[in-house]
C-alpha cells in the first residue's frame, strides 16, 4: 500500500497495516525531521522492522536532494539476514511502484569468515585464523614479493579484485551474505574486500552492533559514513552492556606469557630488518615523528585494528620519543609485561582506579600515562614495518597494548580489578587482572556525536526512561507504544506453586531443593502433553540447566517428556546449538513437536525466534538475576549509584526482568500468532519484580494468573488453546481497528486535515 | 515338517521374577518367535531354534506352566515361557523336540497344510492385524482356533489386508521411538556382580546411528578381531565408565585398550558430519556465523568475570562427554528416522547400510545449489508478515466426503465398513436375493457350471447384507449418535456386531468352496455349515433373549443375517441331493467327487 505521511509518501509492502505500525512511522519520521535520535519501544510481532525500513526508504525517496543512508545495526547476523530479507521484500515493491529511480544497493557487512569464498582459507578453524590465513594472501608486501618468488600462494579472488580496481562495483540490489558470496564467486571477485569497499557507496548498510560500537573495528569500517546518516540500533535493550564490552579488557596469565614470546619473535624481526632492510624501521621512525595522522597512507588491505581510543587529537599528535625506535618500545612493553605480571601475584582481591594504577605504573615501572595511551597504534604500526602477517598469533601483544591505552586514555568510568581466582572455584588458583568500563555512554557517545539521528529501538525498553541516563543522550522522541491485539493471543501466567502447593522459586537456597527440581519438571511434563509443537524453557543459568536436567534424567522425568516430544538442548558449543535450533524447527515444521531448553542471557535468548509453531509456549523458570557476588558487577553497580543514582535493587531487577521479558516475548510474530507465557518462580508475584516488565506483556496479565499453581495453570493453558483454535475477525472488533486497509488511512489523513481546518 | 507351526498364547519372561509380557509364541522349523501383544513393548524375541536345550515345570507340581528354552549359541540366555494351560506346553514342547530330530526325518508332504513357506516377515503382518484389530482377533479365535478353518484359509480372503499393509509400509517406514538408548538399564540378579544388557536390533541401530564412531568400529573389529559379544561388552563397559565421570579412570583404561579407546575418545565421524551439516543450516538461526562477526570478544576482550557467563569447566577433556550432548544428538537421529530399508537380524548388515546411506547422503552435499535456492525461498516467504498480506493460495486437495454420515461411520472403527456404496449399486435386499435365487435355480437347471455363482451375484449379496445392518444403524435414530445399537444392552450389542462380522466371514468361505472339487473341499463344506447352523441358532436364541420392546427392531436386524444364512443352507441341501442323486447314478464326471 502506498500513503502519504505529512510530506513524505510511504511505501509500504503489505495490503495492510497495523494501527501501531503507522503511529511508529510518524513519530520516526519526526525524529527524521528534527535530526535528532529517538528512543522507540514496540512489542514484538508487531513489524517494527519493516516499519522502519518501510519508512526511512521512502523518506530518502521523497528528498532525492539529499539523500541519507541508513546504517541498520543488528546484534547477530542471523537478525542481519533477516533484516536484509525484509528489505528484499520492501525493495522488490518500491521497484514495482517507482522504476528504477528506487533501486538502493543494500549490504550486510560480517567479516572474513562469513564473507570469504577461498576454501583454502575456510578450511582454517576460527575467525582468527581465517583472518591470518587471509592476510597471508593479501597482504601488500606478500604481493609484492610474489612478483620474485612465484610458488607464494596468492588468493585469486582478491587478484581479480585488485585488477578490477575502481572497476569493482555491486550493481544497485539487496544482497545478503549469501548474495555477496555467489555474487563474487560468479565475478571471481574477492566478496569481503568488495563489501567493505562498496560500504562507501550503499544506501543502507546492515551490520553488527560492534561495527560501530567496538572501538577496535569501528575505525576501519565505519570511518567513511558520512553525517547524514540514520543509524537504528534493532534489538537494543542490551545495547548497554554492548557498550561496556567493547571497552573492557582483561589480562590473565597466559595472556602475559603469550605476549612475552610475542615479543622475542618481535626483537628477532627486528634483528633482521636490521641486517638486511634497516631502510624500513627508519622511514618508519620518520613517520611516527610526524604523527599518527598519515596511517590513511597505508592501503586498504593491510590495515586491521584500529585505535581503541577515541579522541581525535591522538591522530594529531606525535608519537612520544621514547617509544619511536623500534627496540625502545619493545623495552617499554617489557616492563609494561613485568609489572602486569608482579600485579597478577595477588593473594586478595583488589580494586583500583585507573588514575592510581597509572600513577603506580609510572613510579615502579617509569611507564608515563602518555606514552601508554600510544601503545595500540605504536605496535600496529610495528607490526605493519616488520611484515607480519599471522596475527593471530600475536593476539596477547595486542591485547596488552588494547590495555595500556585503555588505562591510559580514560581517568573515570573504569575500574582495575584483580582477583586471585574466581569465588565459585576459589580452589583453582587462576589470577586474572581485568579492566572493566562502567559507563554504556563512553562507547556510544562518538556515534551520537557523528550522526544526525539515532535510533534505538527494541521490544523491551522498560522503564523507557532509565535508557537515555545510561547512554547519557537526549532524545528528540522517546516512547512505548502499546499493542492492539485483535485477540488475546498472548498468555502471560505466574506460576508459584507446584500442584503439591509447595512453592517454587530459584532463588539460592531453593534451586537446587529436590520439590522445586520435581515439581517445575512436572509442569513441563503436563505442559507437553497438551501444547502442540513447539515448547521452550528457559532457565537462569548453564549450570542449573545441567543439573537440572542432570536430575530430571534420574527420575525418569525426562523420559516422560521424550514420549511427548523429542528434546534439544543450548550447550556451550555454538555449532551444536545451531544444528539443535536447525533440527528443533524441523521437529515442529514436521509435526513431532519438540522442547527446547535454553539459557537467559545465553545466545539463543539473545536472538533467535519461535514464533508461530516453533513456539507455543515459554516457560521462564526462575527469575535471571546476575550472579550478584561477581566484583565487576559490585563495581558498576556503585558506579550506576554514584553517577546516575540509580539504586543496586532497582538495577539488578531491571536488568533481570528485561532478559525475562526478552526470552518470552520472542513467541509472537504477528497479530495473527499467538503463544503462552509462563513465569514460573514466585516471586514473580511480587509487585516490585512483576511492575518490571514490558507494558504489553502486563497488559495482558490478568489478576487471577498472578498465582497459580500447577494443575490450574494447565487448565487455563487447555482454554486458551481452545480459544484460539477459534476462527476470528482479523481487521479487529468492537470498533476497534486492529489493521487498517488503504481506505482507513486516507480516512484518517482526511479527519486530521479537517481537524487542522477547524 | 516345512510350513509346520505351533501356535500359542504365553507369557513371556525374562527372569523368574519378571511378570512377564503377555503375547504370542509361534514355532516352526527353525524359528521361535515372540510377538508381544502390547506392540509397544520392545520384548519382541526371534530366536534361531537350533541347539535349544528346554526345561519345564512338571504338571501337578504348583508351578504355572513354564517352559524354559536355553539357547547356546545365543550366550547360553535363556527364555521363559508361562502358558496358559498344560497341554499347550507340552505341545509346545513335543513341537521344539520334533524340530530338534526333523533334520533327519523325511519331510513329509503335508496334505492338509498349506505348503507355502510363510515368510517371518508375513507372520508380523499378521500378527499386527490380529493384535490392531479386535474384531478380527476374535474371528480368529473362534474359527481358526476351533478348527473351522485353517490359518491361511482365514488369511486368503484377506489377501487385500495383507497387500495394502506392506504398502503402506513401503510408503511410511516406521519412526523411531523417542526413548533414548542410554535408558536401558541392566538388569541384576542382585547376587552377583554381573550385570546382563538385553540388545534388541532396535536399540543396536540406535547405537550405531547415534554414534558412528561404533559403527566403524564394529565394522573393523568384528568378527576379525573379537567376536560380537566381546564387542558389546567393551561398548558397555566404556558406557559404564562415561556415566562414572571418572575421566581419570577412563584415560587410564583408555591408554591400556586401544579398542576400548576408540568408544572413550570424541567421534570424529560425527564431528566431520556435523561440518557439513553446519553448512547447510538455515542462515536465520546461524549462530556460529555470529561467533565469526564477533569482534569485541577478541581473546580477553569482553567482560570476564561477571557473573553473567557461567563458570565454564575445562571442555578440552577429550573423555568427557555431556548428557546434553547425547540428548541432542538422539533428537536428532530420531527426527531423521529410519533411513535404511533393512530389516535384518545381522548386526554386521545393519551396520554397513547406515554407513552407505550417510555417504549417499555426503554425496549429495556437492549438490547443495538447489537445497541454497530453496532455502532462500523459504526465507523471504518467512519473511513476510503473514496477517498483512492477503493469503497465500496454497493448492488444497479438496476433502471428498459426500454423505458426512459415511465419513462418520468409517471413523468409528473397523465394525462397519460399507463396500457397496462407492459402486453406487442401488439395489434393495429383495432384488439381491432375487437375483441369488435366480442363479441358483440356473444352477438347478443347468447343473454345475464353473463358475457356480456369478461374482457379481455373491457381492450383491453381501453388499446388501452390510448396508442394511449400518443403515439399521442410523435410520431408527434420526440422529446417529442416537442409533438403535446405542439403546440394547452392551452385551447383545456386541452379540449382535459379533454375528454379523461372522457371519460376513463364514459364507464368504461357504460359497468360495464351491464347486466342491476335492475332499477337502467338502469336508471344509461340512464344517463350514456346522458353524453356520450354530451361528444361526445362536441368532435365534438372542432373539428370543431380548425385551420385548426391542425385539422388533432386533429381529429386523437378526433377518437379512438369517436370509444369508438360509441361502446358504439352501444352496448346501440342493447340492448334497442332487450329488447323492448322481453318485447313486454311479456317474461321475471327470474332476467332481
Amino acid at each position: 500500500m502506498i500513503f502519504k505521511i505529512e510530506d513524505v509518501t510511504v511505501y509500504f509492502p503489505y495490503d495492510n497495516i497495523y494501527p501501531e505500525q503507522y503511529e511508529y512511522m510518524v513519530e520516526l519520521k519526526r525524529t527524521l525531521d528534527a535530526k535528532g535520535h529517538c528512543l522507540l519501544e514496540m512489542p514484538t510481532g508487531t513489524g517494527k522492522t519493516i516499519a522502519l525500513l518501510s519508512l526511512i526508504t521512502s523518506y530518502r525517496l521523497s528528498r532525492p536532494d539529499s539523500p541519507i543512508k541508513l546504517v541498520y545495526c543488528t546484534r547477530t547476523v542471523h537478525e542481519m539476514e533477516k533484516t536484509l530479507a525484509e528489505l528484499k521484500v520492501l525493495h522488490d515493491y518500491q521497484v514495482l511502484h517507482l522504476g528504477t529511480q528506487a533501486k538502493i544497493l543494500a549490504i550486510g557487512l560480517s567479516s572474513r569468515k562469513n564473507l570469504c569464498v577461498n576454501t583454502k582459507v575456510l578450511a582454517a578453524e576460527n575467525r582468527d585464523s581465517v583472518d591470518a590465513a587471509c592476510r597471508k594472501r593479501t597482504a601488500s608486501w606478500v604481493r609484492a614479493l610474489s612478483t620474485e618468488k612465484p610458488n607464494i600462494e596468492l588468493c585469486d579472488y582478491f587478484e581479480n579484485y585488485e585488477k578490477a580496481a575502481e572497476n569493482a562495483l555491486l550493481p544497485p540490489g539487496v544482497y545478503t551474505l549469501e548474495d555477496l558470496r555467489a555474487f563474487g564467486k560468479n565475478r571471481g571477485w574477492c566478496p569481503y574486500f568488495l563489501a567493505r569497499h562498496m560500504v562507501q557507496f550503499a544506501n543502507v548498510i546492515v551490520y553488527s552492533y560492534q561495527y560501530l560500537l567496538d572501538p577496535k573495528v569501528a575505525g576501519i569500517i565505519s570511518k567513511e559514513l558520512q553525517k547524514e546518516s540514520v543509524v537504528v540500533f534493532d534489538e537494543a535493550h542490551n545495547i548497554d552492556n554492548v557498550c561496556i564490552e567493547a571497552l573492557s579488557v582483561s589480562v590473565r596469565r597466559v595472556t602475559l606469557e603469550g605476549a612475552n614470546r610475542n615479543l622475542n619473535k618481535i626483537n628477532h624481526e627486528i634483528d633482521r630488518f636490521k641486517a638486511n632492510d634497516a631502510g624500513r624501521l627508519l622511514a618508519e621512525y620518520n613517520r611516527l615523528v610526524e604523527g599518527l595522522a598519515l596511517r590513511g597512507d597505508l592501503s586498504g588491505g593491510d590495515q586491521w585494528l584500529a585505535n581503541p581510543a577515541l579522541p581525535h587529537d591522538i591522530l594529531k599528535e606525535a608519537v612520544p620519543g621514547n617509544i619511536r625506535r623500534a627496540e625502545h618500545f619493545v623495552h617499554v612493553l617489557r616492563r609494561l609485561l613485568q609489572y602486569l605480571g608482579v600485579r597478577l601475584d595477588t593473594e586478595n582481591v583488589e580494586k583500583e582506579s585507573p588514575v592510581s594504577f597509572v600513577s603506580s605504573l609510572n613510579s615502579q615501572a617509569g611507564i608515563e600515562q602518555k606514552t601508554l595511551k600510544f601503545c595500540y597504534d605504536r605496535l600496529q604500526s610495528l607490526m605493519l614495518t616488520l611484515e607480519i602477517t599471522d596475527t593471530d598469533e600475536f593476539l596477547p601483544i595486542q591485547t596488552v597494548c588494547d590495555f595500556a591505552t585503555l588505562v591510559g586514555t580514560y581517568a573515570r568510568g573504569f575500574s582495575i580489578i584483580i582477583e586471585p581466582y574466581d569465588e565459585r572455584m576459589p580452589h583453582i588458583p587462576d589470577p586474572i587482572l581485568q579492566l572493566s568500563c562502567h559507563d554504556a555512554s563512553l562507547a556510544i557517545k562518538p556515534v551520537f556525536d557523528r550522526f544526525q539521528s539515532v535510533v534505538i529501538t527494541s521490544g523491551t525498553l522498560s522503564p523507557i526512561d532509565l535508557y537515555p541516563r545510561l547512554l547519557s543522550f537526549t532524545p528528540v522522541v522517546s516512547r512505548s507504544f502499546k499493542m492492539s491485539m485483535t485477540r488475546d493471543c498472548i498468555c502471560p501466567m505466574v506460576l508459584t506453586r507446584g500442584s503439591d502447593q509447595l512453592p517454587v522459586s530459584t532463588k539460592f537456597d531453593m534451586r537446587s531443593d529436590p520439590g522445586v527440581v520435581r515439581n517445575y519438571g512436572k509442569l513441563l511434563v503436563e505442559m507437553v502433553s497438551i501444547v502442540p509443537d513447539g515448547v521452550v524453557c528457559f532457565f537462569v543459568s548453564y549450570s542449573y540447566m545441567d543439573g537440572i536436567i542432570a536430575t530430571w534424567n534420574e527420575t525418569g522425568i525426562l523420559k516422560e517428556i521424550m514420549q511427548q516430544k523429542l528434546v534439544f538442548i543450548e550447550t556451550q558449543d555454538v555449532v551444536e546449538t545451531t544444528l539443535a535450533l536447525d533440527n528443533y524447527r524441523r521437529a515442529c515444521d514436521c509435526g513431532r513437536g519438540a522442547v527446547f531448553f535454553s539459557v537467559a542471557r545465553g545466545k539463543v535468548a539473545e536472538g533467535i525466534d519461535f514464533d508461530r509453531h516453533y513456539g507455543r509456549l515459554v516457560v521462564m523458570y526462575g527469575v535471571p538475576f546476575q550472579y550478584t557476588l561477581s566484583k565487576i558487577l559490585l563495581a558498576r553497580l556503585e558506579y550506576l549509584r554514584d553517577t546516575f543514582q540509580i539504586k543496586e535493587g532497582d538495577f539488578l531487577t531491571f536488568d533481570a526482568l528485561r532478559q525475562a521479558a526478552q526470552c518470552v516475548g520472542r513467541v509472537i510474530r504477528s497479530k495473527a500468532d499467538y503463544g503462552m507465557m509462563i513465569f514460573a518462580d514466585k516471586r514473580y508475584s511480587r509487585h516490585d519484580k512483576r511492575s518490571k516488565l514490558p507494558g504489553w506483556i502486563l497488559s495482558h496479565l490478568r489478576d487471577a494468573h498472578l498465582n497459580l499453581s500447577t494443575d490450574m495453570a494447565i487448565h487455563i493453558a487447555r482454554e486458551f488453546l481452545r480459544k484460539m483454535a477459534q476462527p476470528y475477525d482479523k481487521t479487529g472488533t468492537m470498533g476497534r481497528k486492529t489493521l487498517l486497509t488503504q481506505e482507513d488511512l486516507e480516512k484518517m489523513a482526511e479527519t486530521a486535515v479537517q481537524d487542522m481546518a477547524y | 515338517m516345512a510350513g509346520e507351526q505351533v501356535e500359542k498364547r504365553v507369557k513371556y519372561k525374562s527372569s523368574v521374577k519378571d511378570p512377564g509380557t503377555p503375547g504370542f509364541l509361534r514355532i516352526k522349523e527353525g524359528m521361535l518367535l515372540f510377538v508381544p501383544n502390547d506392540p509397544k513393548s520392545d520384548s519382541k524375541l526371534k530366536v534361531q531354534t537350533q541347539n535349544i536345550t528346554q526345561k519345564f515345570t512338571k504338571e501337578g507340581s504348583n508351578k504355572p506352566p513354564w517352559l524354559n528354552l536355553t539357547i547356546k549359541q545365543l550366550l547360553g540366555r535363556s527364555h521363559i515361557f508361562e502358558f496358559e494351560n498344560y497341554p499347550d506346553m507340552h505341545a509346545c514342547r513335543d513341537f521344539i523336540t520334533a524340530l530338534g530330530k526333523s533334520d533327519e526325518e523325511p519331510k513329509k508332504a503335508a496334505v492338509l497344510t498349506s505348503t507355502e513357506q510363510l515368510s517371518i516377515k508375513e507372520l508380523e503382518i499378521r500378527f499386527k492385524l490380529l493384535r490392531e484389530n479386535s474384531e478380527l482377533q476374535r474371528l480368529h479365535k473362534q474359527f481358526v482356533e476351533s478348527k473351522v478353518l485353517t490359518e491361511d484359509e482365514f488369511w486368503a480372503t484377506r489377501k487385500k489386508l495383507l497387500g495394502k499393509d506392506s504398502i503402506r509400509k513401503s510408503k511410511q517406514q516406521l519412526g523411531l521411538k523417542s526413548m533414548m538408548v542410554s535408558g536401558i538399564k541392566p538388569s541384576t540378579d542382585g547376587r552377583t556382580n554381573r550385570v546382563t544388557f538385553n540388545l534388541t536390533p532396535e536399540i543396536i541401530f540406535q547405537i550405531f546411528a547415534e554414534k558412528p564412531a561404533v559403527r566403524q568400529a564394529f565394522i573393523n573389529y568384528v568378527p576379525s578381531k573379537m567376536t560380537e559379544k566381546d564387542f558389546w561388552t567393551k561398548y558397555f563397559r566404556a558406557e559404564y565408565l562415561y556415566s562414572t565421570k571418572n575421566t581419570a579412570v577412563a584415560a587410564a583404561e583408555a591408554a591400556e585398550d586401544e579398542e576400548l579407546a576408540v568408544f572413550l575418545k570424541p567421534d570424529e565421524i560425527l564431528a566431520r558430519e556435523t561440518r557439513q551439516k553446519i553448512r547447510r543450516v538455515d542462515p536465520t538461526l546461524d549462530m556460529e556465523a555470529d561467533e565469526g562477526d564477533d569482534y569485541s570478544h577478541l581473546m580477553d576482550h569482553g567482560i570476564q568475570r561477571d557473573g553473567t557467563m557461567d563458570v565454564v569447566e575445562p571442555q578440552n577433556d577429550q573423555f568427557k562427554r555431556s548428557l546434553l550432548q547425547d540428548l541432542n544428538r538422539h533428537a536428532a537421529v530420531v527426527l531423521e528416522g529410519r533411513s535404511i530399508d533393512v530389516d535384518s537380524e545381522d548386526t554386521r548388515i545393519v551396520a554397513e547400510a547406515l554407513t552407505r546411506v550417510k555417504q549417499v547422503s555426503k554425496g549429495d552435499g556437492e549438490t547443495t545449489k538447489d537445497a541454497n535456492q530453496e532455502r532462500l525461498e523459504r526465507m523471504s516467504r518467512v519473511a513476510g508478515m503473514e496477517d498483512l498480506q492477503a493469503p497465500q493460495n496454497f493448492p488444497l486437495a479438496p476433502l471428498s466426503i459426500k454423505d458426512p454420515r459415511d465419513y462418520f461411520e468409517s471413523q468409528q472403527g473397523n465394525v462397519v465398513n460399507v463396500p457397496g456404496v462407492a459402486k453406487g449399486l442401488k439395489r434393495n435386499v429383495h432384488e439381491a436375493y432375487g437375483l441369488l435365487k435366480e442363479s441358483i435355480v440356473e444352477i438347478r437347471a443347468t447343473g454345475l457350471s464353473d463358475p457356480l455363482i456369478k461374482p457379481e451375484v455373491s457381492f450383491e449379496v453381501f453388499s446388501s447384507l452390510t448396508r442394511t445392518i449400518s443403515t439399521a444403524k442410523n435410520i431408527i435414530g434420526k440422529n446417529p449418535r442416537e442409533c438403535f445399537l446405542d439403546r440394547l444392552p452392551k452385551s447383545t450389542k456386541d452379540e449382535v456386531l459379533h454375528h454379523w462380522t461372522s457371519i460376513q466371514e463364514l459364507p464368504r468361505h461357504f460359497w468360495s468352496s464351491y464347486p466342491i472339487t476335492t475332499p477337502y473341499l467338502h469336508t471344509k463344506v461340512g464344517k463350514l455349515k456346522d458353524a453356520m447352523s450354530n451361528t444361526y441358532s445362536k441368532l435365534d436364541a438372542m432373539k428370543e433373549s431380548v425385551q420385548s420392546d426391542l425385539r422388533h427392531q432386533v429381529s429386523l436386524l437378526v433377518r437379512p443375517m438369517q436370509q444369508a444364512l438360509d441361502a446358504a443352507f439352501q444352496h448346501y441341501e440342493a447340492d448334497l441331493q442332487r450329488r447323492t442323486a448322481k453318485s447313486s447314478g454311479g456317474e461321475r464326471p471327470n474332476g467332481y467327487v
